[in-house]
């Protein structure tokens, strides 16, 4: 089949899988909604004020979407940051790239900044400017004195500045009255919730942008897995492509941040499954991480607003609980040779 | 004096809102309410204590995890916790008021709320005044004003009492543990503080700015407490790391063997107990005022 008969394919079928999953979604929870009553809310018959119209309209759809944003995100990110690094085990948070973005939201909640939309873009503009510094200081530690990132230096490097994005947090928190403490502390668990439409129309628009960034460049991403000296042979200006899909993947990472916190492994798990199934074509994991990621987040988020209902998990939990094993058996299987 | 004030606050407190029924919260901001809320969601444990003393529970028709006394309460649906309340159990309840607050729940959830169209009366409550503030307005809210002016002058006469037993003793330094790792303490805006002043004690973190800031265990010595006082939450539950403070020998509480628990929600609550708290802080800062 042509590569562009795969896409098609591929997208299409993931396209109507996430449709299916979010429709399921819309089903599920803890305001015991019969699905009569969904539909109705759906299609516009119930009264705009009654339990169902609000619930429906107001609360499970709008999470559904932030949820498959973000989860969107997360993943093209990770497949954004694997072929800058061509390093399959790069990803925001292990890159530590998610906690300096927390850091700088972190800093941005304690000035007073929330989800109003002039707030969300200050909020976003400070999760940027973190995720930017937490990427350069984990390039120069890792490059220290070398041409050739080794995987290990890199992901150590990701893990030296986690922790000391961590720390910068903690620092904070500790200025942080009682009272406040809870609700940061909710936020840096990673939580998907119902945000209003003007900051969700600015979260579509940022992520749209980003997600645009990297897809227009999926091509010769796949000239950059074959090393920056022949990439630079066959026309390609490594230094700029390097530096466009960084800035994609920061702002797609930054706002995911700045707006549902930090979630981890979704950039990890995801493109990693699609390359088992499609190979390594970038063209291919661009568009379909997209959607793959939107279906792990939803499914994730609706296991976290369900399971313990009606109290409710953190979203990032659920990822980290299914990402860790995930990432130690990426390590045992495919990357031996690195333990 | 203070007797003095608090009848003028009651007094005004008490009298209806003007307008159908309309209300300025204690954070000051308006609630539209087209009627008196007859099905309110409590998402502050204080409040869902003062809305049974009340005799207003039958209006209570959701509360969090948290909300565990009386004990009928637990028998209400619950929205979840103070920090992540369940928004489609809120919405699911069909609620004409929400009562939140700054201290415990967070402005999202307000945010949330508003858009959702559920009418959010936010409380707080630093001084002893704004827990009699708050169940005058809960009373007037409710229309349980006959309930809220019994309760308040028993309220204020046991408080009346607890100052005037301690008047003429001497007022020893406490050190108040909220929460022993990391030392969290009681500052100059927690109603903590205010109650070991009237207890007939002096609050060594009395200064601190906010209401419950981390502090170092070094200042905690260098002020040379006279009483400690551990808190623990809920039943004789939580971290109290008694030992720890047994070991500091040095310290006069600690030789004069004046290390006291005592019972958090009692204190940290602001609802009706809080009295009960004061009586107990004063049992154990002035034993000998109380036998």
């Amino acid at each position: 089949m042509s590569p562009q008969g795969r896409l098609a394919l591929t997208v299409g079928g993931l396209a109507a899988l996430l449709v299916a999953v979010a429709a399921a979604a819309l089903f599920l929870g803890s305001a015991a909604i019969s699905p009569r009553g969904v539909i109705g809310a759906v299609a516009g018959r119930a009264a705009a004020e009654s339990v169902e119209s609000v619930v429906i309209l107001s609360i499970r759809l709008p999470r559904i979407a932030v949820a498959a944003l973000a989860g969107g995100a997360l993943a093209v990110a990770g497949v954004a940051f694997q072929a800058l690094t061509r390093n399959p085990l790069a990803e925001p948070s292990v890159l530590g790239i998610s906690g300096g973005a927390a850091f700088g939201v972190v800093i941005g909640q304690s000035l007073g900044l929330g989800l109003t939309v002039v707030e969300a873009v200050g909020l976003t503009g400070f999760a940027f400017a973190g995720a930017l510094l937490a990427a350069a200081a984990v390039y120069l530690i890792a490059a220290a004195g070398r041409g050739v990132i080794q995987i290990q230096t890199l992901l150590l490097a990701g893990v030296i500045v986690g922790i000391f994005s961590a720390s910068a947090i903690t620092v904070i928190i500790s200025l942080l009255d009682f009272n406040r403490l809870g609700g940061v502390i909710h936020w840096l668990l990673g939580n998907v919730a119902p945000i209003p439409p003007g900051a969700l129309g600015l979260f579509a628009i940022l992520l749209g942008a980003g997600f645009g960034l990297v897809l227009r460049h999926a091509r010769e991403l796949n000239l950059l897995a074959l090393g920056e000296e022949s990439a630079q042979q066959l026309g390609l200006n490594a230094d700029r492509l390097k530096l466009t899909i960084f800035t994609g993947a920061a702002l797609l990472t930054a706002s995911v941040v700045a707006f549902a916190g930090p979630i981890g492994f979704v950039g990890l798990v995801v493109p990693h499954m699609l390359r088992m199934l499609l190979g390594p074509d970038n063209r291919l994991l661009v568009p379909t991480s997209l959607a793959g990621g939107a279906i792990v987040l939803l499914v994730a988020d609706t296991v976290a607003r369900s399971i313990v209902a009606p109290a409710e998990l953190s979203v990032g939990v659920i990822t980290s609980f299914c990402g860790a094993p995930f990432f130690v058996y990426l390590l045992r299987t495919r990357y031996r040779g690195l333990m | 004096m203070r007797a003095a004030a608090l009848a003028v606050g009651l007094v005004l407190a008490v009298s209806p809102p003007a307008g159908a029924f309309s209300a300025r919260d204690m954070l000051g901001r308006e609630v539209e309410l087209a009627a008196p809320p007859a099905r309110i969601v409590s998402l502050v444990p204080s409040v869902t204590e003062a809305l049974y003393a009340l005799g207003a529970e039958a209006r209570l028709v959701g509360v969090t995890d948290f909300c565990d006394y009386p004990p009928a309460a637990r028998g209400k649906p619950s929205v979840g916790g103070m920090i992540n309340p369940n928004l489609e159990a809120i919405v699911a309840l069909q609620p004409d008021l929400v009562i939140a607050t700054t201290e415990g729940n967070r402005e999202e959830t307000f945010a949330q709320l508003k858009r959702l169209g559920i009418p959010t009366y936010l409380v707080a409550a630093h001084r002893v005044r704004d827990v009699t503030d708050l169940i005058a307005r809960l009373g007037a809210l409710t229309g349980s004003q006959h309930a809220a002016g019994p309760l308040l002058a028993r309220f204020e006469r046991r408080i009346a009492a607890v100052a005037q037993a301690v008047a003429p003793l001497p007022r020893p330094r406490v050190l108040y543990v909220l929460w022993p790792e990391p030392l969290i303490v009681p500052g100059r805006e927690a109603l903590v503080t205010e109650l070991i002043r009237l207890a007939g004690g002096e609050s060594v973190t009395a200064g601190e700015a906010d209401a419950y800031p981390r502090y170092s265990l070094e200042s905690a010595v260098a002020k040379a407490p006279e009483v400690i006082l551990l808190a623990n939450h809920g039943a004789n539950t939580g971290p109290i790391d008694e030992p720890k403070w047994r070991r500091l020998t040095s310290l006069p509480a600690v030789r004069a063997g004046r290390l006291h628990r005592v019972e958090g929600n009692l204190v940290h609550r602001y609802g009706p107990r809080v009295v009960d708290g004061l009586e107990q802080l004063a049992r154990a800062i002035h034993p000998e005022a109380f036998p």
